[in-house]
């Protein structure tokens, strides 16, 4: 049965080798080049830290006008692959053999329906994979070649930096997989399921990238009126942010508008001379102490990778029952 | 294991009041019917008599709506074909892009009871060139492989729908001196559609006629026969009755 989907996928595996050996000369070339331009502008030394040669450095500034863009374009391929995946390999994989009539064929071999399925599933799914976790490692090295020149510098936190690390990439590809499989098999249509996939594929790509950091339980600063919080530079993931009172509680937000607010007035109402002073002398008499923020740090990314990949990794595996349902329904 | 199995003790088909309903009305009314073992049955009656309809139920491709089929004993579901069953449909779904060989692999690693020389032979004997790709090749030559397919499954039942539509008078021929042969050596049962009976006389020993969903004949044809009437005067007969209570109706 494996020959048979093998046969079947012949033309997208040919394709996908391609993809892969495009894309990874593609790499290859562009990081030697890169990594040309890093010692010619001698910022050699700027890769692994940015000291204040590198920071006001006209060549660092020389650098990124000239690779920000390529390097983007290398993490945007990542982060597409996914949505290409399932558009042309999850999609058309049940669609078309509903619309041409040729499930008819395989479903009367004495093979189960539900082989079929796995056969099918396994042979288009795992050298996608493959394809795409050589792939993210090539981008990745080249990502690491510009060290904090590069991308990498807003953090792993970043939605560029966040979605090509790690197993993110994988849980979306096999998420848009098998949520164009399910579509398939339920609308008998390719088009429509390459298209209708697609959309719900971005939708939830956005919808669920703000919540996942919600979902890793965060860590707590919090800083004396009129300082400010490492971690809104420091490259962590902030979840909340807030007003704590004289007794450590938190202060409900509309609440702390108001008080914060009313200090506010005060001070503008009574002049300019020491009106900081006075405003930060208000704010604990109203009972606003300290502000406060929630916060996952960048050195525990991988927890949110994690919780991505099992909510994505959750759905898809829902999606591909409810397919595997489908096709074993009869009309 | 190239040994025949013993044929199946239970009957190949055992339709119980079965009824098929689809969004445009009803294809098949409360049918019941046996189909006993080693015939050549021909299922036969106009279009949209239920024909098709009837084979997807054996086959577990379609769900009854009234009543239950037994296949050998067991109920069709949509967890695959029973094995003893092969199916040729009316539209002889192939991969174009496969070529015969590879459509011969598919039957190969998709079958268990596969007979490879047998399956050769047929696509030879229609003289359809192996290399070629299914795509290309004309309508009779892509029956005369979907023909290998089900018949290289060895099969204890064959269900053929509309099987000789495509196929030119000669080809029909040898088509149907390869069934006999085949049913006869194997004591298999093939059940076959058409829409003209006459195609089928001489080559059936069993009919079933259908007409708007219902049975209007079925039986031995020896026994149908038996008082003189040719099978087809009486076919015809019996749709002018139906049809003539229809109206009345």
């Amino acid at each position: 049965m494996i020959w048979v989907s093998w046969r079947r996928q012949r033309a997208q595996l040919i394709t996908l080798l391609g993809v892969l050996l495009v894309g990874a000369a593609a790499v290859v070339l562009l990081r030697s080049n890169m990594i040309g331009a890093i010692e010619s502008l001698q910022l050699t030394g700027c890769v692994a830290q940015t000291g204040p040669e590198c920071a006001d450095a006209d060549a660092a500034d020389r650098f990124r006008a000239a690779w920000t863009n390529p390097l983007h374009l290398g993490q945007a391929a990542i982060l597409l692959l996914p949505a290409l995946i399932g558009v042309f390999l999850g999609a058309p994989l049940f669609a078309r053999e509903l619309e041409q009539g040729t499930h008819v064929l395989a479903f009367t071999q004495s093979v189960s329906r539900t082989r079929w399925m796995v056969s099918k599933l396994v042979v288009a799914l795992v050298p996608a994979v493959v394809v795409l976790i050589a792939l993210q490692h090539l981008v990745s090295w080249w990502l690491s070649a510009a060290g904090v020149l590069g991308p990498r510098n807003s953090g792993s936190f970043h939605f560029l930096n966040f979605g090509v690390e790690h197993v993110s990439p994988v849980a979306y590809a096999v998420f848009a997989f098998a949520l164009g499989t399910f579509v398939g098999a339920v609308s008998r249509r390719t088009l429509v399921a390459m298209t209708a996939g697609l959309g719900v594929f971005t939708v939830a790509r956005f919808a669920l990238s703000d919540l996942v950091g919600h979902l890793v339980p965060p860590q707590r600063v919090e800083a004396a009126l009129g300082e400010d919080l490492k971690v809104y530079q420091d490259g962590s993931l902030v979840t909340g942010r807030g007003w704590l009172d004289t007794s450590g509680r938190v202060v409900p937000d509309d609440r702390a508008d108001a008080l914060n607010l009313a200090c506010k007035r005060s001070v503008t109402e009574a002049g300019t001379a020491k009106s900081q002073e006075e405003y930060l002398a208000c704010l604990p008499e109203s009972g606003l102490a300290t502000t406060y923020a929630d916060f996952v740090p960048e050195s525990l990314a991988w927890q949110v990778h994690l919780v991505d990949a099992a909510i994505f990794g959750g759905l898809a595996v829902l999606l591909l029952v409810g397919t595997a349902l489908v096709l074993r329904r009869q009309s | 294991m190239n040994s025949r199995r013993q044929p199946h003790q239970a009957l190949p088909v055992i339709a119980d009041g079965v009824g098929k309903r689809y969004r445009r009305g009803w294809a098949l009314r409360e049918t019941s019917l046996v189909i006993p073992q080693r015939r050549i049955v021909a299922l036969v009656g106009p279009n949209g008599a239920g024909k098709s309809t009837l084979m997807g139920l054996i086959t577990g491709l379609l769900r009854p709506t009234t009543g239950g089929i037994t296949v050998f004993g067991d109920r069709p579901t949509g967890k695959g074909l029973h094995p003893e069953v092969a199916y040729l449909a009316q539209q002889k779904p192939l991969y174009p892009q496969f070529t015969v060989t590879e459509t011969l692999m598919l039957g190969a690693r998709t079958n268990p009871t596969w007979d490879q020389g047998y399956a050769e032979h047929l696509v030879e004997q229609a003289a359809v060139p192996l290399s070629a790709k299914v795509g290309t090749l004309s309508g009779g030559q892509r029956t005369r492989v979907a023909l290998a397919l089900a018949l290289g499954k060895r099969p204890s039942l064959l269900l053929l729908d509309e099987p000789l539509a495509d196929l030119d008078p000669l080809a029909r021929e040898t088509v149907l001196r390869t069934l006999l042969a085949e049913a006869r050596e194997q004591g298999i049962t093939v059940l076959l559609s058409s829409h003209v009976l006459a195609e089928l006389e001489g080559v059936c020993d069993h009919l079933v006629l259908l007409h708007g969903g219902r049975v209007l004949l079925a039986g031995d044809v020896d026994q149908l026969s038996a008082r003189g009437t040719s099978l087809g005067q009486l076919a015809l007969n019996r749709m002018r009755e139906a049809a003539a209570q229809e109206e009345a109706a």
